[in-house]
């Protein structure tokens, strides 16, 4: 076999077939991903990382060739396989806390598939600052995708660590501020929320048909805002959004508490900022880039 | 107005509909706008008097989001025509409108079933349009996929470039499905992706029709490889769409089980 440019995907399967290996010792001797440590500021400190990477590498493009074709449609194939590969062996094995396959049953603690996927957003991100450096007017739909996927999937995980998720009930009223957190422990959460009423309205078949709380959420610098919670309807409050969860389901209607879900991610304007980008560049994708109409 | 007048008003839109489809096979365009814009304002005209009579937008029940699909259908129809003068889409998204209708007009007791509170939202209706619509236009792409598998080298360039467009669209489709999922997920559960396996199979049909187009990039000439990977994305569509149902790994851990 003789090794010849230009590269195409054979060179990639070989990359994602390393990467499996590098992944599959690392799972051996490092255990599975814990992704709390990557809390703030580790996550930071990644974030440079990966930047540099892909700065360097594109710096690096005209003398190490294995950059350069890492921009290319190649380089996607053989990792796009990979990617959608274990997704479908994450889709087949149900994903458990604890139990389950070995690995597979817990496919976000894998090594191999955030391996895979960190590529899949590298060669993104380095696709996207090459068609960016060569400025050009049509270029933008390829830009907005690529850098989309890259911005999305990247805040995603690494601010993962930062979501800070908090359960809180509370009885009709009375004011808490006292919450559990995902590990269920008992913390004091960002802001206070004081019950005025829990509202649950039936269809004549006795189905639910709304859940709502009139609430007022008290912050710590001591604003006061007063609203309702409903489900598809969050409140929002110093950097939190309040939830609708849940009521003391044996009294129904009746309920003298409601449950909250406090949400804060400090790194949701970025994930937004991506899923924009790529609903952009979807809408181009559409309208612009498709071939030429035919003639038939 | 009530849904006893809807046989009436579907029956004129269909014919209109029709008659657009037909005049689109004989390269007439003043027929073809004409027919499915009176058609579509016939429908159109329908849900207009419906949402008056019940005091509110007719998007709660299930019946009533699929009355519409079948509006949004010719809709999307007679825009791809504008845009790509596919002689064929009118009659496909006629066709895919009938059956929407026939399921309102053969099912009526669905129009009273309750919409729990979790999918009252104004994303509900958006988020299930497209991905009807993307799933429609890659089930076409699918069937030109077996077509050419078929045809082996008789396979015309026309054939094939037809087939990216089809896949373009849809994957654009279903890009607005997922992203409209994920920002409607976050007001409604508080946070955008969970790996639901609903959303995992998502994740993996998005990620086979990504592996199409960047093949298809990378080696034009492949495209037999092309097809394969079509058909292999079509049954993630599939398992994604209705096959988790039976799937035990999503079996119980699913909140899209509606």
């Amino acid at each position: 076999m003789t090794w010849t440019k230009p590269w195409n995907s054979k060179e990639g399967f070989l990359i994602g077939g390393g990467l499996l290996l590098v992944g599959l010792l690392l799972q051996l001797v490092a255990g599975p991903i814990d992704w709390s440590l990557l809390a703030r500021p580790v996550n930071l400190i990644l974030l440079v990382l990966f930047l540099a990477v892909v700065g360097g590498m594109y710096s690096l493009r005209n003398r190490v060739y294995a950059f350069e074709w890492m921009m290319h449609a190649g380089a996607a194939v053989p990792c796009l396989t990979y990617a959608a590969a274990l997704t479908i062996l994450m889709g087949l094995f149900p994903q458990l806390h604890s139990g389950g396959v070995p690995w597979l049953s817990r496919m976000l603690h894998f090594w191999p598939f955030v391996l895979i996927w960190a590529w899949l957003v590298e060669i993104s991100a380095l696709a996207a600052l090459n068609h960016l450096l060569r400025w050009k007017l049509r270029e933008i739909p390829f830009i907005l995708n690529h850098a989309g996927v890259a911005l999305a999937v990247t805040a995603a995980t690494l601010g993962n660590a930062d979501v800070q998720t908090l359960r809180m009930t509370v009885f009709a009223g009375q004011a808490g501020w006292r919450a559990l957190d995902e590990a269920g422990m008992t913390v004091e959460a960002g802001v206070g929320i004081e019950l005025h009423r829990f509202i649950m309205e039936e269809y004549p078949d006795h189905t639910p048909r709304r859940f709502a709380s009139d609430v007022t959420v008290h912050t710590k610098e001591g604003k006061r805002v007063t609203g309702t919670v409903e489900v598809n309807r969050p409140m929002r409050a110093d950097g939190w959004k309040i939830y609708q969860y849940g009521y003391d389901v044996t009294r129904g209607p009746e309920s003298d508490c409601s449950e909250f879900l406090l949400v804060r991610d400090p790194w949701l304007p970025w994930v937004y900022a991506g899923i924009f980008m790529m609903l952009a560049g979807s809408l181009c994708l559409m309208l612009l880039m498709a071939p030429k109409p035919l003639k038939t | 107005m009530s849904w006893d007048s809807f046989v009436w008003f579907a029956l004129g839109a269909v014919l209109l509909w029709g008659a657009g489809a037909f005049f689109a096979w004989k390269d007439r365009k003043a027929g073809v706008y004409a027919c499915t814009l009176v058609g579509l304002a016939v429908f159109f005209s329908f849900i207009l008097g419906l949402w008056i009579s019940l005091e509110r937008p007719p998007l709660q029940t299930l019946g009533e989001t699929r009355l519409w699909y079948s509006f949004f259908l010719p809709l999307a129809g007679v825009i791809v025509y504008g845009r790509w003068r596919y002689k064929w889409i009118l009659s496909f998204s006629t066709l895919l409108s009938l059956v929407f209708i026939c399921v309102n007009l053969f099912k009526p007791g669905i129009h009273s079933k309750s919409l729990m509170p979790a999918l009252q939202s104004p994303w509900f209706v958006p988020h299930v349009i497209v991905y009807m619509f993307s799933y429609a236009l890659l089930g076409a792409a699918t069937l030109m996929a077996v077509y050419m598998l078929i045809r082996k080298d008789r396979t015309t360039e026309q054939e094939i470039s037809l087939t990216d467009n089809l896949v373009y669209v849809g994957l654009a489709f279903l890009s607005f499905g997922m992203l409209f999922g994920a920002l409607w997920a976050k007001v409604a559960w508080g946070a955008y992706w969970s790996w639901d396996p609903k959303e995992t199979w998502a994740a993996a049909s998005w990620l086979c029709y990504l592996l199409y187009l960047h093949w298809r990039k990378a080696r034009p000439g492949k495209w037999k490889g092309a097809c394969v990977i079509l058909l292999l994305s079509f049954v993630c569509l599939q398992i994604c769409w209705w096959g988790i149902n039976f799937l035990p790994s999503a079996r119980g851990l699913s909140v899209h089980t509606y």
